[in-house]
């Protein structure tokens, strides 16, 4: 996988204010998720962000392993002063992470971006 | 006293492991505790059948003469021995490879649209992708390669999904198989809470592993009528 890595492909960041959006759709593979938390970390810094939004609406299934990822995430984005947010988790998704005994405990979350933005926004 | 555990257990001794043992005995609840003599036919039949499917999963090559001990062991006469169970075949079986990485995104959907099939309800369903999504995902991690077979049946008393997830990889050793169901085992990506989150999630759970040889995870999803 020389030369393939993520970061070279468009990372699907979008900026919203002082705010990253990442709209989470496709599988979240190893090497993909490491690269999206180092380009967002960098873009943190670069725009001074506030807040990082994940929104996983589009994500069907959250298991034990992508639960770690968005943990990670969430305290990287945490270190750097910014507040992290998972937005969209479908009710069959939380149901089942609250029946594995999985903890999204690193990472703050929202009913939707809406939310998030207006929860972001009292924060300044 | 003899009971079934201990008749059983040493019927097993060597050929199956004892932490699925435990499983199974498990399953079977107050059974697993009778005295041999207080059993009564039915019972027999009861245990068998239950004890008939752990056998042919985990120990594949000897399953006859394990049946057939196991059932002489509790006391049921030559006459009515190795009767089929009833159960019947499944009715369908799919058998997934998983070898990379984007096999278990196909595994997970494979999960999910046959929950969805037999109709299971919608959490269910994504309970059961879940369920495929670690347990695939220990396959790839760990092992390398291995494949998950989903088989479901729908009878009177309701549907039922079947997951085994199978690798040759290098097994678990008895010591850390402990520390994870004991919820004190951490590793680098994560592999213990997986297997204790299938374990959570599903009616039925069963694990064979020997180190050096590999792993089978065995899980049932119950569905209401």
């Amino acid at each position: 996988m020389i030369g393939a890595r993520a970061v070279d492909r468009e990372l699907p960041i979008i900026q919203i204010r002082n705010c990253l959006l990442v709209t989470i759709q496709s599988e979240l593979h190893d090497r993909f998720a490491l690269d999206l938390q180092e380009a967002l970390m960098e873009r943190v810094r670069k725009v001074g962000a506030q807040g990082v939004v994940l929104d996983v609406s589009a994500v069907e299934v959250i298991d034990s392993y992508i639960t770690r990822i968005l943990n990670d995430i969430g305290k990287a984005v945490r270190y750097m002063g910014a507040s992290c947010y998972i937005v969209g988790i479908r009710p069959a998704v939380a149901m089942t992470l609250i029946e594995m005994g999985v903890e999204l405990d690193s990472v703050k979350t929202a009913l939707n971006l809406d939310a998030a933005l207006e929860k972001l926004e009292l924060l300044q | 006293m003899k009971t079934v555990e201990s008749e059983i257990a040493a019927v097993l001794a060597g050929s199956i492991s004892e932490i699925t043992q435990r499983s199974i005995f498990k399953r079977l609840g107050g059974l697993a505790r009778l005295p041999l003599k207080h059993l009564t036919n039915h019972d027999r039949q009861a245990i068998l059948a239950d004890l008939e499917n752990s056998i042919r999963l985990f120990a594949p090559n000897k399953a006859a003469d394990l049946v057939a001990a196991s059932w002489r062991a509790l006391g049921g006469d030559a006459a009515s021995a190795g009767e089929p169970s009833g159960d019947g075949q499944p009715e369908t079986v799919r058998k997934l490879a998983i070898e990379a990485e984007q096999d278990i995104a196909a595994a997970r959907l494979e999960a999910w649209s046959e929950a969805v099939r037999i109709g299971l309800s919608k959490f269910a369903s994504v309970k059961v992708a879940t369920a495929v999504s670690e347990l695939a995902r220990n396959i790839v991690f760990y092992a390398g390669a291995g494949t998950i077979e989903l088989s479901s049946r729908r009878d009177t008393k309701g549907t039922e999904l079947r997951i085994v997830a199978r690798d040759t990889g290098p097994g678990i050793e008895p010591q850390k198989l402990e520390t994870i169901f004991a919820g004190t085992y951490k590793s680098e990506r994560g592999m213990g809470k997986g297997l204790v989150a299938v374990q959570k999630l599903v009616d039925d759970f069963q694990i064979e592993t020997r180190p050096g040889q590999g792993t089978i995870v065995s899980c049932v999803f119950r569905g209401e009528r």
